[in-house]
């Protein structure tokens, strides 16, 4: 067991793209905030990169404390055997008491391989982060392990676990986006930057960049969104059981999300289950893109009002959601575990409730 | 060309789930392929097609609960998996991601170890100067034991006669161009490649993949890279090289990887036909027979410290669980009573009330409270209108409800 008194402040790994932290990273920052606090504590960001000179205080901006910047040439690309070794030597040199990324391709691969390295554990896919204490039952007696961090996460089974490292340290997680709300921007926060100079052996860089190019970006922006209406597998036949062309269902959900942009002048997106994505429902090619998907493997949102249409609520999909102010379930299936976590549930197609929504809407009058 | 195709065993969607302080009971559940392993199978079949080699299944956990979806591989499209390790041991139960790298990783070793001592024992049989008899008949006892692959020994009828062991006994080669190939199959032996899904369908952590790459780079010592979320792929064997697409987020990157190497296979990957040109080389390299039966290896056969086995060698602890809590209010269409309006304070036997909002739930009202608010006719049952009034602001004409 290592002696964990050593092991202080809690660090967020930071992505930086067209010269700005990505969005998720500042709210890996806000969780982070939130833990350190608990525990007085600093947020340390760490930035991987080259001329990183100009964002480098941007993770102080939204909270941080200080920021670890290793900015170099050779580091331009992510790769992750040199980002792994640069990590790793800085989590065995400085300590770190818990260590966060945000839960995308980079992150996960990156914490996943520093934390093997670093020998300790990862919770992967956090959607939240508690600090308790953890009390293990052994035969030789009941373990307490002071001030850890609960890393909250999906279940496989139908529930929600807490993860503990009790023994090792860094405490590793990656964190979904959507998972915390970022703190304002604030340029008047003051802290230190420190410059990390990394000797990194040439085996670590036997992978070679060829090219790299941008996919074009989506203009799906769920996590902007503050109504969603998402769609799921219900769709593709009505309460009788007929089949039904799920287009028509997408145009009403579309419909609907255009007169309450419309009349609330709010932001409004269109979502889907995993499901519906998977299915590959020849007619909605194009429309029900995987840019859409809701849910663990997918996105975690936070509208005001998230209207599910034909969902039956897997339990990754009521995680994705668990964070919207208010849920609207409709489904034919009275049992639908959907229903356990919505505030307003209607039983009933789809087919007829959503344009009788688009028409209530329509025909109201907005209340001042 | 070793390609190890890793995956593990997922709970059935209509198993019951069996845990044991929040660690999967597994013997205990049905379970099959975790459905994202398929794309790895895939990617290590076309690897082998067009590259050669063989590919081979390993995952961990009860072997008699493992070796019906081991034995389905085998059939798996398109030549189907060659041969399947099983790391099965008690000491190896419930682990999380670093342990289960841990052992994989050193699973990996022992299958490559097993092939370069075999490709080892030919070598030496050469130095000691054998008859091109005795060179043939181990080739041959290796050759059954799928160890060595068709250009050193082969049955197959359109190589017979034109492998190594051939031309040594025909006189067409000599010891040292046979040390040369033998080396030369040696390296490519070493230059194994580690395909898995991008995670599985319980876990869905995506974590076990680049760990086991770093517990590679342990174990030999040098920079073992990993790459997740390939959709393309291609090899170079001669050069020993692995060319993959990867998608991050919204950029895509093609890399240059040298091999022993660990991917991950995205359900994005398609794999497309190898060329004829390519075939022919792969058969070379392929390995002439499929061993059917799984081989088993438990902890001491792996030489692995127990300490980091299983729940004993997992960093972390599945805490209790919660549930998702259901709102305070829930609200139905056509079945829950509210207030159509809102009601001021009010007393009734002695007794004070209110005021209470329009749209109040009124079931979870005491009944004689229900009963006066029935009388005065402010009970109604929750509306899609009220829905959208409540909801959204938006007050329904009464016009527009016609």
């Amino acid at each position: 067991m290592q002696q964990n008194t050593e092991y202080k402040d809690v660090w967020v790994y930071c992505e930086v793209q067209d010269g700005a932290l990505t969005r998720p990273t500042t709210e890996v920052i806000a969780g982070a905030r939130k833990i350190a606090d608990r525990m007085n504590m600093k947020v340390v960001g760490v930035m991987i990169g080259y001329n990183l000179e100009k964002v480098a205080r941007e993770p102080i901006y939204y909270g941080a404390d200080e920021v670890i910047v290793c900015d170099s040439p050779l580091l331009k690309s992510y790769q992750a055997l040199p980002y792994t070794y640069v990590l790793s030597d800085m989590v065995l040199r400085l300590k770190p008491w818990a260590f966060l990324f945000v839960a995308n391709e980079v992150g996960r691969e990156l914490g996943a391989r520093v934390a093997y390295k670093t020998i300790t554990g990862l919770a992967a896919d956090c959607i939240d982060l508690l600090v308790e204490d953890f009390v293990m039952h052994t035969p030789q007696g009941t373990l307490v392990f002071k001030d850890c961090i609960a890393q909250v996460r999906p279940d496989f089974a139908t529930r929600i676990a807490k993860i503990f490292t009790p023994k090792h340290r860094p405490q590793m997680s990656n964190v979904r986006p959507g998972s915390f709300s970022p703190l304002p921007r604030d340029e008047t926060r003051k802290g230190e930057i420190i410059r990390w100079e990394a000797e990194i052996p040439a085996g670590a860089f036997a992978v070679e960049v060829l090219e790299e190019r941008r996919l074009p970006k989506s203009n799906v922006k769920l996590e902007d969104a503050k109504v969603i209406v998402s769609l799921g597998l219900g769709i593709l036949r009505d309460a009788s059981g007929n089949p039904r062309n799920p287009v028509e269902a997408y145009e009403h959900a579309e419909k609907l999300a255009a007169i309450i942009k419309d009349r609330l002048k709010v932001e409004t997106e269109i979502g889907a289950s995993r499901a519906l994505i998977y299915a590959g429902v020849k007619e909605l090619e194009g429309l029900i893109i995987k840019d859409r998907q809701v849910g663990q493997t997918g996105k975690t949102v936070a509208p005001d009002v998230y209207i599910a249409a034909g969902i039956s609520g897997a339990i990754q999909h009521r995680v994705g959601i668990m964070r919207a102010k208010k849920i609207v379930a409709i489904n034919t299936d009275p049992d639908a575990p959907i229903f356990q976590i919505a505030h307003y549930g209607v039983v009933g197609d789809v087919y007829e409730v959503l344009p009788k929504l688009v028409q209530l809407l329509g025909g109201g009058e907005v209340e001042a | 060309m070793l390609i190890l195709a890793l995956y593990k065993a997922v709970p059935a969607r209509t198993t019951k789930i069996v845990t044991i302080g929040g660690v999967l009971k597994r013997e205990e559940m049905d379970l099959v392929m975790n459905p994202f392993d398929n794309k790895a199978v895939e990617a290590a079949d076309f690897l082998k097609r067009a590259y050669g080699g063989k590919v081979i299944s390993l995952t961990m956990g009860p072997d008699f609960k493992l070796k019906p979806i081991a034995s389905n591989l085998f059939e798996a499209p398109v030549e189907g998996v060659d041969e399947s390790y099983i790391l099965s041991d008690r000491r190896m139960a419930g682990a999380d991601t670093w342990a289960t790298a841990y052992t994989l990783a050193l699973g990996i070793k022992k299958i490559v170890d097993t092939h370069l001592s075999a490709l080892d024992e030919l070598l030496s049989l050469l130095r000691s100067r054998t008859s091109p008899q005795e060179f043939r008949e181990k080739a041959k006892e290796l050759y059954e034991k799928n160890l060595v692959p068709n250009i050193i020994y082969s049955e197959l009828p359109t190589l017979k006669g034109s492998t190594l062991s051939d031309r040594l006994i025909k006189g067409e080669s000599d010891f040292e161009e046979a040390a040369r190939v033998i080396q030369k199959v040696k390296e490519e032996s070493e230059r194994f490649i580690v395909v898995a899904g991008i995670k599985t369908s319980d876990g869905e952590t995506g974590s076990t993949g680049p760990q086991v790459a770093e517990a590679l780079s342990g174990i030999y010592g040098r920079f073992i890279p990993s790459v997740t979320y390939v959709r393309e792929l291609e090899a170079d064997p001669e050069s020993g090289y692995l060319y993959v697409v990867r998608r991050i987020g919204d950029l895509l990157q093609k890399l240059r990887l040298p091999l022993p190497c660990v991917i991950t296979i995205s359900t994005e990957y398609r794999p497309v036909p190898p060329q004829l040109k390519a075939r022919k080389r792969a058969r070379l390299f392929s390995y002439g027979k499929k061993i059917t039966e799984s081989i088993v290896y438990n902890a001491d056969s792996l030489n692995a410290d127990p300490r980091n086995l299983g729940f004993a060698g997992s960093p972390t602890i599945v805490g209790p669980g919660i549930d998702i809590g259901a709102p305070p209010v829930q609200k139905f269409v056509g079945k829950t009573l509210v207030l159509s309006t809102r009601v001021e304070e009010f007393e009734l036997n002695g007794k004070k009330y209110g005021p209470f909002e329009k749209f109040t739930k009124a079931d979870t009202l005491p009944p004689e409270v229900l009963d006066h608010l029935r009388e005065k006719g402010v009970v109604k049952l929750f509306s899609l209108e009220d829905l959208v009034e409540e909801l959204f602001g938006v007050r329904v004409h009464v016009a527009a409800k016609h």
